[in-house]
């Protein structure tokens, strides 16, 4: 369903615009604020309505086959690492959700020239990156000798 | 260019240049890094990489995990299994290669913050199937766009590439890659001594089934514009298995995933009667498959077959029972969690029209087709393989190098490297990254050259149809038809209609011929031409009408190959009308293309399928 | 000086009663031109629709107390510190430019009808009026070249100007000409004095006239909006999931 943008809860602060996979929200020249140029290129990846700070950003099933009256709303509790949904349908029915989205604070990855430099013998072997370690096995798994055949 | 515009030049010189910045492009770009402490390391995304490519919603599952740690499975157990979805053809040695490395990508996202779901009894990764772990997948984007973040020396975001850049003095060398910014609308050369392809397979390249807005709910990402193919086609990169599109049979309409629901819920499927169909039509696959029909688990293409003859014979709709399963409060979360961590849409579906999964089945349907190569199909280029076990015609020099010196590729772009889904595709992402890295400490004498004369033809090239609008508009009052332009939508339909038509789409229920694709080339034909008149009303409307180009483009190669390819080799996929039943004897092999830009020709021809496996 | 009531230079060439009666008449297009906007777009139905319907939703009923202190909270919070912008840039651009105004407004009213064409004005009164002019330019300028969102987000050049930047333009045209007629007029330059002066009734005309085609009215929505939309997290009727952290996180980091 794609999505659009509350007039009320917008501040026109442009994340939705930078966070788009499909590049659809823009900023209205008459107000200032984002909209949705081409739902037809709207997946409902539901982006910019987790990255909005306002949840100014809301969604209207495909109006092709999605019946009025539902909603589908998000929480992304970031620093919490959190989602949280909550789903009313046409007939009034409430589903509520919550699920986790990260194990590890936002910025912790360390990054692959932290590590000790490999040698060159692992670089011209086949082992990727902190392998054979982090496949938790001993050795990488090799072809024995094969005869090709053809099938 | 104009007297007063301002648009300039870019010009940016790096080591490595990653085109797409998707799973396969920050698994690249991570693993250069790695290797490659002291080289530059440039990623480039169209959008933004934080939620860029198929991921963009997040994921409910890791489709390819072994679990060697706990003797779950082998590689080449996967090999098998691969090999036996695509019906027999698929580069084994390159799935062998991922499945042996993948697992250490699944347990560094682990580490990396992905919350694994966990089997209570065993304390393992939860399995949703034998290949399959579930996740809690909503922020699974975020997290790997972290670790490219970290990796890459810059990264530039909504930079939409639109051509590579050829070595002037060196033939068949990549040099680099041109394009635009959506956003300040400059001109970018990426100058570059390897280049790892890791952009979108295709998307809207057939019709889909809504009409309206609903055309954005396609299966597959709307912004998957084939790039990794139109970029690589005009490079004169070999091509392999365009024919072999994928159609998946999911939840209607919002195209939800079926996976956790048929393998770890263990819902089942039946016609609008109650039958269970699939197994009443084992003889009939059987007629026309053979051998292959006794494959286990059943091919995912003759899934799609048994439910489209059922369709067909009017027993449908088809429903998934999915109030059989959801008995307990945890089976209800997961089957919500799954639409809720990857396709948002479908919840929207099933609230909008009152469905409760509890309560009520859903249906399911056969979606579109679409061409890629990181899915239950193998579309893309020729790749060299991994120098310890792929046979000596699999391997030219450095792994996942296309037939391009010093092109690489990873996830939808490699060919024959079925069943690799985000995991899989990082997997090859690191794999080319490493490979890339090792190019560039062997590259000796002089590095790739960009041509002057060529980049400046190339600009006026890329934002000639922002001229062709803005002159060609004064020729009307206003509105959408103007007789000497289309916009890209308009050249998007009607590549849409020619394909679902003429190549096998959903309105011939998948069935094409040698007479319907001739005709299908006459009219495609004539769309390439029409090309050179596509109207840009501004610079995003200049981006859609470059995933235009790379989404016409790809479809003459869907086109050819499926002419090329005299038999049925994946019913449910696509059949051909003239040659109906799979051909082993003449046609267990890959079919491979390579285009040449000099003389506009397509040559076609066959290249052997290694059964390094038993 | 600047410690002189600026509008004595114009009552050289316009009676003091012409810019008392100015002023009048550009507060009534301000209310004429708000409610016209309301009843016009029909915002003022749907605005009562959406507060009926949300209080139908309501789970929890709330007191006239606890309205008064959600009004307080975003008086306190939204209004007067426009705690609402989560990037400090916005915010304190919009402080500047809306005490800056509130100042040079009231300070104008307070000189036109308290002090007309009066050379012994109290100086503390033009003394605002300057500071509150600046401070309009400072969070106006830096607003309009490095902080609008459709020229930082979404790559428009800064000179091409929508109809959004109605308010915005009008709004510094008319507080800079404002400046330079009051300057020309220390100067002593009478015919400058009479082209900045006519330039500036001009845009000040603007601003107030165009109110219903333009920004100025978020002003007078916006908090309105906010104590709403604190209501309803308020009495449940809210269709957005409950926060798991108490007051749930305000302005997440931005990743891009």
């Amino acid at each position: 369903m794609p999505t659009f943008t509350y007039m009320t809860r917008c501040d026109g602060c442009g994340e939705c615009v930078d966070i788009c996979p499909s590049d659809i929200m823009h900023i209205d020249p008459i107000h200032r604020r984002s909209y949705n140029i081409e739902p037809n290129f709207c997946w409902e990846c539901y982006a910019c309505v987790k990255a909005c700070p306002q949840h100014a950003i809301d969604v209207r099933g495909y109006a092709d086959f999605a019946p009025l009256g539902a909603s589908v709303r998000v929480l992304r509790e970031e620093a919490k690492g959190t989602i949280s949904w909550k789903i009313r349908y046409r007939d009034g029915r409430l589903k509520e959700f919550t699920f986790p989205i990260r194990t590890t604070p936002w910025g912790s990855i360390k990054p692959p020239s932290d590590y000790a430099p490999a040698d060159a013998n692992a670089l011209s072997s086949p082992l990727l990156a902190h392998e054979p370690d982090a496949l938790m096995v001993a050795a990488l798994p090799m072809l024995l000798a094969f005869e090709p055949a053809q099938g | 260019m104009s007297l007063f515009s301002s648009r300039k030049t870019r010009f940016v010189d790096t080591d490595i240049l990653v085109i797409g910045g998707g799973f396969g492009g920050c698994g690249a770009t991570y693993e250069s890094r790695y290797w490659g402490r002291n080289l530059k390391i440039t990623l480039v995304e169209k959008a933004n990489i934080e939620r860029s490519g198929a991921v963009a919603h997040g994921l409910s599952a890791i489709n390819c995990y072994m679990g060697m740690r706990w003797g779950e499975n082998q590689p080449e157990d996967f090999v098998r299994y691969a090999r036996g979805d695509l019906m027999g053809l698929v580069r084994e040695d390159l799935i062998f290669d991922i499945a042996r490395h993948v697992d250490s990508t699944v347990h560094k996202f682990e580490e990396w913050g992905l919350p694994i779901m966990l089997n209570p009894e065993t304390g393992r990764y939860q399995r949703e199937g034998k290949w399959q772990i579930m996740i809690h997948g909503e922020s699974y984007k975020p997290i790997i766009a972290e670790a490219a973040r970290k990796s890459a020396s810059e990264v530039f975001n909504r930079i939409m590439v639109t051509h590579l850049l050829m070595d002037k003095a060196h033939p068949n060398r990549v040099a680099g890659a041109v394009g635009f910014s959506v956003r300040d609308r400059h001109f970018y050369v990426f100058r570059a001594k390897a280049v790892i392809v890791a952009a979108g397979g295709a998307s809207h390249i057939f019709r889909p089934r809504s009409i309206g807005e609903g055309v954005g709910r396609t299966w597959y990402a709307p912004w998957s514009s084939a790039s990794a193919y139109g970029l690589l086609l005009h490079a004169g990169a070999q091509m392999i298995q365009m024919e072999n599109r994928i159609v998946l049979a999911r939840f209607k309409d919002g195209y939800g995933p079926v996976g956790a629901w048929f393998l770890l819920l263990k819902a089942y499927a039946t016609n609008a009667y109650g039958v269970n169909y699939e197994a009443t039509r084992f003889e009939e696959m059987k007629a026309l498959v053979g051998k292959y029909a006794e494959i286990t688990p059943v091919p995912t293409c003759l899934r799609n077959h048994a439910m489209l003859q059922e369709i067909k014979a009017g027993n449908g709709p088809i429903y998934m029972h999915t109030q059989e399963v959801l008995n307990s409060r945890e089976k209800e979360e997961i089957g919500w969690e799954d639409f809720l961590d990857m396709t948002v849409g479908q919840a929207v579906v099933w609230a909008s029209q009152n469905i409760d999964p509890k309560e009520k089945p859903s249906e399911l349907i056969t979606s579109e087709p679409y061409v890629m190569g990181s899915h239950a199909t193998c579309s893309g280029a020729w790749a060299s393989g991994p120098e310890d076990c792929a046979p000596a015609d699999y391997q030219w020099g450095y792994n996942r190098m296309t037939t391009v010196e010093g092109l690489f590729g990873a996830g939808d772009t490699i060919g024959g490297s079925a069943h690799k889904f985000s995991s899989g595709s990082f997997t090859e992402g690191r794999i080319a990254g490493k490979s890339a890295v090792r190019y560039v400490m062997d590259l000796k004498g002089e590095p790739p050259q960009v041509d002057e004369a060529q980049i400046r033809q190339l600009e006026k090239t890329i934002f000639k149809p922002l001229e062709t609008y803005a002159v060609g508009r004064n020729e009307i009052v206003a509105g959408s038809v103007a007789p000497s332009y289309i916009s890209p939508l308009q050249g998007l339909q009607r590549l849409e209609k020619l394909m679902d038509e003429y190549v096998g789409g959903i309105s011939t229920f998948y069935v094409t011929s040698e007479p319907m694709l001739n005709r299908g080339l006459e009219l495609l034909t004539m769309l390439k031409e029409d090309l050179d008149h596509i109207g840009a009303e501004d610079i995003h409307q200049l981006q859609r009408a470059w995933e235009l180009n790379h989404r016409v483009w790809t479809a003459e190669a869907v086109l050819r190959h499926t002419l090329y390819r005299q038999e049925t080799r994946w019913p449910g996929y696509y059949y051909r009308g003239d040659f109906p039943k799979l051909d082993d004897a003449e046609w267990h092999a890959f079919t491979a293309s390579q285009y040449d830009a000099k003389t506009g020709e397509w040559r076609m021809s066959k290249l052997p399928v290694h059964h390094i496996i038993a | 000086m600047f410690t002189d009531n600026p509008f004595i230079a114009a009552a050289a060439f316009l009676p003091p009663r012409f810019l008392q009666v100015y002023v009048i008449l550009m507060v009534l297009a301000v209310v004429a031109g708000t409610l016209f906007d309301l009843y016009h777009k029909r915002s003022a139905q749907f605005f009562t629709q959406q507060r009926a319907q949300s209080s139908a939703a309501a789970t929890r009923r709330l007191s006239g107390a606890d309205v008064a202190s959600i009004a307080a909270r975003t008086f306190a919070h939204d209004v007067a510190t426009f705690g609402e912008f989560c990037n400090p840039s916005r915010r304190l651009s919009h402080v500047l430019m809306f005490y800056g105004f509130v100042l040079y407004l009231v300070t104008t009213v307070v000189m036109v009808f308290g002090y007309p064409a009066d050379p012994h004005t109290p100086a503390v009164l033009p003394v605002l009026w300057n500071i509150g002019a600046l401070m309009v330019l400072i969070g106006g300028y830096w607003f309009f070249f490095f902080l609008r969102v459709n020229v930082v987000h979404d790559g428009q050049p800064p000179w091409r100007l929508v109809r959004a930047d109605l308010f915005i333009v009008a709004l510094l045209a008319s507080v800079s000409f404002a400046l330079l007629f009051e300057w020309v007029a220390m100067a002593g330059n009478p015919m400058a004095t009479r082209v900045f002066f006519g330039a500036y009734l001009f845009f000040t005309t603007l601003l107030f006239v165009s109110v219903p085609w333009s920004k100025f009215a978020h002003m007078f929505y916006k908090p309105v909006v906010a104590i709403q939309r604190r209501v309803e997290e308020a009495d449940g009727s809210s269709d957005l999931p409950t926060p798991t952290t108490t007051g749930g996180e305000r302005c997440p980091p931005s990743p891009t």
